[in-house]
Formats: structure tokens, C-alpha cells, sequence
């Protein structure tokens, strides 16, 4: 905390990740002067030349984990910060990097072949979520953010409101849109287990949901790919689906 | 009760006639399905419809409702809220009687809700008969016919309608508009026509159950619940399409300049993982069969009890929304095998 102003001091830290919930955080247009009127940024790594201060009260952390460097990092950061914020599904499930976990051994020589450059084997390791190097008390969910959601949960940590988030799935959401179902008419949709919160936005805008909101805990995969079964899909499809967001299993996630 | 005949072709000026001073919500085509949306001319409404995919009661309990404001230099500004006076166009008798099991909730005199009541005080009802779908059992839990609640009920006696009469203000818009005459016995055997033939068209597959509230009492533990809940994905789509489901969370919502705000009243589910989650971390039911289980409860038991009525009034909107295929129907087919299993016990 700032002592003079008692602004909370924040920081934001990419990991492995395209920046792009960091670009979206910009997206509040209207409200990002207000927002950041509540803060004392002290460092957003998309936009600092200096490097992250040594001080500062509330971190947000964007991106997987796939190098060591990086949980080192993460686990400076977690010494230091009152609150971890993540953002996006990089950061909450691995997420697209997390493509690469399954056969992780393999990967470096399918890229590089027999030439695989020494420092691969040096810094990088098998991606992970950032839950899975450090406890984090906030999460805002999604392939991008929305930037509202992470104003909220960025309030939330600034005023010190419980980190409390329901864990049912999508279609409680997608039926209060009033949208009927994909399944009814063949199609493939990950809205069975993957988390409430976003409003089901994807669905109401005639797209399947892709997972990228993280499989609940409280998910029924087995139930899901029955489901999916019935209406005439391959459950093997459906698993093969989740796994462009939801790579890591679950355990690990928590 | 009152009783009017009106011919089919003076329907659309009745309708016309409650658009001067209504917003007029009617069923219309949505996608594969049916949905209530405000109308504005009489040809988008379609009046034989099965049933639609949510209920009514968004127009009395909205998804997302705001209770008051707040400001950090200003305090609280009590919410006024801008009600329209609408008329809710051609609702089915089991969604009528929905709309009553929520009046007893929010009308009950020691707790009145006055965002309901300003919801409810602006709104006017005309109902109309129906043939039911392959997923309906009104006529099960006592909410087929419809005798209060409404300010027209209109029943398709072919070519005609025969009008109840619920209120002052529907007898007037009707005798404005219309040109009503007395029922002829035509008329009224026409309409005993009708009533055997729906009477005729519900689903024999699903079970009727006597004294269903006890038989859920009976069966409290049995391992029936575990299997139901187990297919359960925790996804609230149930509650969601409910007519009845009336649960609701309370939640802040600041604005992003961290200065105003708004409290916010938004649907709950039982069936949601967080629904008996309580301070200090503990949750009162923990898993999908505790939580199947309980919404079954209320709908056939728990309201009953209360109230004198089932909570659940048979439209089978769950049944097409449930992925997993939990329903009331599951329950009833449930208790019907076990009667047949004593049944044979006790011929042994």
C-alpha cells in the first residue's frame, strides 16, 4: 500500500500467453481512467520498459507456465502480493500452451527434430496452470477476458470481496438467453462442463461453446460425453474438444 | 364464472385493442422452439403453440433485477423501476397456475415484494387452450384447468372462442373490441368436445401417482436419488425454464469507477453447487443427489406442505431442457415401479 495515498499497488505479469487479455484490459475504453484512478500501477509488463519493483500489493498474472524462470517468478510474486489475480484460460488451465502437456517429452524433437537446441531442455518444462506453481485467490476466466469481468475481480481484490464464483455449467446460462440446443441439432458444444460466468455468449451468438471458460470442477464429464454419445457424436470427439483449453487434467488445475 | 363466445376472426382486433395500451407478449416461433417476446402485429403470434422453451415468470421475477442504488457520496437511491403495462397473450392453463404458485411466494402478506407486486399490478393475462405435447403432465399435479389468476381465458371450440371472464378490465378491453354473445349449448358442447379430446391426448406413458408428497416421504432414502443425481451436470438449465423455480441470490455490483453501484437480485438455482454454501465454508448439500433430491422435494412435497399445492405444474419444459434426462416424469415413473415391485411382493 502506497502509505501517503493509500492506493493499492499493482502489478501485471505476462507468462506464456499471446498478451492478449492484457490488450483486452484496454478494451474498458471508457472506464480505463477510472480504473486505473483506483490503482497505483506499478508495473504492466505489455507496456514497462523498467523491470517488475520489488513492492506492490496486488498482482495480476497473465499466461501458462513453461519455464522454470517462470515459476520462479510466480513464486516471487506470491511472496510479495496481498492477492493473485490470473487472467484468462493460459493462466487458469494452461490453456493453449497446455496443448503441448500430453507427450510432453516429444514435443521439442517434433519441432526441432534431431537438433534440438540444448537450452530447451535447460529452461522450459512441461506447461502448467498457474494454480498449479502458486495459490491464487482471484480468476477471471475466458480466451480473451472480458474486460468488465476483470474490473470486477480486480475490485474485488482492491476492496477485499469475497473471491466466491459458482462453478455450475453453461447451459443454466444458455436456457436464460433462451437458446435452444445444439445437441438437438447434432452439434458438438463444450457448454456441458465447462464453467458458467461468461453468460454463455458464444451460444447466444449461434457458436458452440470451445471450452475456453475451463471445465467446472463440478463437472460431469462422464454424464457430458454421454450426452454427446446420444446425439450422435463420438465422446472420443468431445474429449479430443476440450483439450485445446482444458489439456491439463483437472487435478492438476486445482 | 362468466362465459362469453367470440369468433376466431375478431382476434385479431382483440388483440389490436390491448396494443393501444399494452405492450402485448405472445408466443411466436423462435429457432426450432417457441418463446414469449413482445409482438407487434397480430400475424407473429402463433396461438397453437406446444409450449415454449422458458416460462413467464421473467416478466415478474427478471433473470437480472436491479433493487437500489448506491452511490459513495450520495448514499442509497431507493430503485424506481419503469413498469410497462403489458398483457401476457395467449399463456397456457399450467403456466397460469405457475404464475399463482409464485403469487402465494411473493404475495405472501408477511413479506410482500414490492418489485414483484409493481411487476404484477401491470400486467393482465389472457390464456388459451392447448393440446398438450408429448412432454406435458399438467393434469397430473392438479394444474390442467385453470380457474383463477387470469383476466380472459380464451378455449378454441373450433372457428369460435369461448371467453372466461377473469376481471373487470379483460370484460371490458373484450367488450370493446369484440362483439360477444351468450354460449349457445353449441357452444357448450363444443367445448365438451374439446376438453375430452385433450383429455384424450396426454402422454399415457407417464405415470399417474397417488399421494405423490408421502411416496416422497416414503422414499427419502432410497438409492433411487443416487442414481437420479449422479447424471446430473450441475448445469441449472432446470431452474432456468422452471415456471416456478422462484429462488434468487442478491449480489453488489459496483461500477467500474469504483464510486456507484447497484444491488442486484438474479436467478438462483438449488441445483447449483453453491446454492447451500454457507459462511464459514460448510455446504448443506454437497453433492448432485442432495441437491437433485431437494429440488424434487420442494416441487411435489415441501410447497405442498406450505402451500397446499405442488410447485410443479407439469409444462415439461426440464424434460426437453435436461441433457441428462431428470425430471418430475423419472420420479413419478419411479414410484409407479415401485408400487408394481409391492404389488408383486405382496401377491407372493
Amino acid at each position: 500500500m502506497d502509505e501517503q495515498k493509500n492506493i493499492p499497488r499493482v502489478v501485471l505479469v505476462g507468462l506464456a500467453s499471446c498478451f492478449g487479455c492484457q490488450i483486452n484490459i484496454t478494451n474498458v475504453e471508457a472506464h480505463l481512467m477510472e480504473v486505473l484512478g483506483q490503482v497505483d500501477m506499478r508495473y504492466w509488463q505489455l507496456t514497462s520498459s523498467e523491470p517488475m519493483p520489488d513492492a506492490f500489493d496486488v498482482a495480476v498474472v497473465e499466461g501458462a507456465v513453461t519455464t522454470e524462470d517462470a515459476a520462479e517468478t510466480l513464486r516471487r510474486v506470491r511472496e510479495k502480493a496481498r492477492a493473485v489475480i490470473t487472467i484468462g484460460a493460459c493462466a487458469a488451465t494452461a490453456g493453449i500452451p497446455g496443448m503441448a502437456a500430453a507427450a510432453y517429452e516429444g514435443r521439442a524433437a517434433q519441432v526441432y527434430g534431431s537438433a534440438v537446441p540444448a537450452i530447451i531442455d535447460d529452461i522450459a518444462c512441461r506447461p502448467r496452470p498457474v494454480s498449479d506453481v502458486i495459490a491464487v485467490d482471484y480468476e477471471v476466466p475466458c480466451c480473451p477476458i472480458d474486460p468488465y469481468d476483470f474490473v470486477r475481480v480486480l475490485q474485488k481484490a482492491l476492496y477485499g470481496a469475497n473471491p466466491y464464483e459458482r462453478t455450475s455449467t453453461l447451459c443454466g446460462e444458455c436456457k436464460r438467453n433462451e437458446r435452444g440446443c445444439f445437441y438437438g441439432r447434432g452439434i458438438m458444444c463444450l457448454g456441458l462442463v465447462t464453467r458458467q460466468g461468461c453468460g454463455a455468449r458464444c451460444p447466444d451468438l449461434g457458436r458452440p461453446c470451445n471450452g475456453c471458460g475451463g471445465v467446472s470442477v463440478d463437472a460431469n464429464v462422464e454424464g457430458a460425453r454421454r450426452v454427446a454419445q446420444r446425439s450422435g457424436i463420438d465422446p472420443a470427439r468431445f474429449d479430443k474438444a476440450l483439450e485445446m483449453f482444458n489439456q491439463v487434467p483437472r487435478e492438476v488445475q486445482r | 364464472m362468466l362465459y362469453r363466445v367470440i369468433d376466431a376472426h375478431e382476434l385479431p382486433g382483440l388483440v389490436q385493442a390491448f396494443m393501444r395500451d399494452y405492450e402485448v407478449i405472445a408466443p411466436v416461433r423462435s429457432g426450432k422452439s417457441f418463446a414469449f417476446e413482445a409482438v407487434s402485429s397480430f400475424d407473429d403470434i402463433v396461438l397453437d403453440y406446444p409450449t415454449t422453451l422458458t416460462s413467464l415468470k421473467k416478466y415478474y421475477l427478471p433473470p437480472r433485477e436491479t433493487l437500489f442504488e448506491y452511490d459513495m457520496a450520495d448514499g442509497v437511491t431507493d430503485y424506481r423501476m419503469e413498469v410497462r403495462p403489458r398483457v401476457l397473450f395467449g399463456a397456457h392453463a399450467c403456466d397460469i397456475n405457475a404464475i399463482n404458485a409464485l403469487n402465494l411466494v411473493f404475495e405472501d402478506p408477511r413479506y410482500p415484494d414490492p418489485y414483484y407486486e409493481a411487476h404484477k399490478k401491470a400486467t393482465m393475462i389472457v390464456g388459451i387452450s392447448c393440446m398438450p405435447g408429448d412432454s406435458c403432465f399438467c393434469h397430473l399435479l392438479d394444474a390442467g384447468e385453470v380457474r383463477s389468476g387470469y383476466d380472459l381465458f380464451l378455449a378454441d371450440i373450433g372457428g369460435r372462442y369461448l371467453v372466461s371472464i377473469g376481471s373487470v378490465e379483460g370484460a371490458d378491453i373484450l367488450e370493446a373490441a369484440c362483439d360477444p354473445r351468450e354460449a349457445t349449448d353449441e357452444d357448450r358442447r363444443a367445448f365438451r368436445d374439446y376438453t375430452r379430446r385433450r383429455q384424450r391426448a396426454f402422454n399415457e406413458e407417464i405415470p399417474s401417482v397417488q399421494e405423490i408428497p408421502m411416496l416422497m416421504d416414503a422414499f427419502h432414502s432410497d438409492d433411487f436419488w443416487e442414481e437420479l443425481g449422479s447424471r446430473c451436470l450441475n448445469c441449472t438449465a432446470c431452474s432456468s425454464v422452471c415456471p416456478t423455480c422462484y429462488c434468487f441470490d442478491i449480489r453488489d455490483v459496483l461500477d467500474p469507477s469504483g464510486e456507484t453501484g447497484r444491488r442486484e437480485r438474479v436467478w438462483d438455482a438449488c441445483t447449483s453447487p453453491q446454492f447451500a454454501l454457507v459462511t464459514g465454508g460448510h455446504n448443506f448439500r454437497p453433492g448432485t443427489r442432495e441437491r437433485v433430491r431437494h429440488r424434487m422435494y420442494h416441487k411435489l412435497n415441501g410447497f405442498n406442505a406450505k402451500h397446499g399445492r405442488y410447485l410443479c405444474v407439469g409444462c415439461g419444459r426440464c424434460v426437453k431442457a435436461c441433457k441428462a434426462d431428470i425430471s418430475p416424469i423419472e420420479v413419478l415413473k419411479f414410484f409407479e415401479q415401485k408400487g408394481i415391485e409391492d404389488g408383486d411382493r405382496d401377491a407372493d
